[in-house]
């Protein structure tokens, strides 16, 4: 049941970060391309974004392992 | 002058490694050993991260902005793999590290960054008023 578990939890997380974050950065991509001189804002924008869409899949990833070795 | 996005990097670097630094005094002098090393390992790994990820949000933008094509992600799956593997070793030596510390020392790095964010939100806002 760990193994069902882990893996439950890990695939979800890792389809949201993976929606999350292709929109965050997709968006930034067009923007940068768009506009060059705004690189420094937008990149602190994605920066932001992307640290707060993965940190819980990291902490899902860690949730995961410590069930399949309980 | 430095862009926004490149104080923003230093900041939270220096933030994080004035945390590790009171860290390091805690598990020096005080009594809870187990934790301090738990938080001091997570800490060590969460600076790892907070590390990659602003050099890999710098190269993405650097490669955009030159009209190149990008080639490497964002380091998510690095990202990942350096926080299980402190888990791993705080399972590993459980006898020194405190296997709920370490995931407290993990997502450290993304409560300075929050609470870095808002000040400087706060700030701006402040000097904007004045």
């Amino acid at each position: 049941m760990g193994a069902l578990a882990a893996a439950i939890a890990i695939g979800l997380a890792a389809l949201g970060a993976g929606l999350g974050n292709g929109m965050i950065v997709s968006k930034t991509v067009e923007g940068i391309a768009r506009q060059p001189e705004l690189r420094g804002p937008l990149q602190g924008t994605m920066f932001i974004g992307v640290a707060l869409v993965e940190a819980i899949p990291i902490i899902a990833a860690v949730i995961a392992f410590m069930a399949i070795f309980q | 002058m430095m862009s926004n996005f490149d104080s923003m990097v230093t900041r939270q670097r220096k933030w994080m490694l004035y945390w590790l630094a009171i860290l390091v005094l805690c598990a020096g002098f005080l009594p809870y050993t187990r934790i301090f090393l738990g938080l001091i390992l997570g800490s060590s790994i969460s600076l790892y991260n907070l590390w990659l990820l602003q050099y890999k949000s710098e190269k993405l933008g650097e490669t955009i902005s030159a009209g190149r094509k990008s080639r490497s992600g964002l380091g998510t799956f690095s990202r990942m793999a350096a926080a299980v593997l402190a888990v791993v070793i705080a399972m590993r030596f459980e006898e020194y590290f405190h296997l709920y510390a370490v995931i407290i020392g993990i997502v450290s790095s993304y409560l300075i960054m929050m609470i870095d964010f808002i000040v400087y939100q706060i700030t701006m806002r402040n000097q904007k008023e004045d």
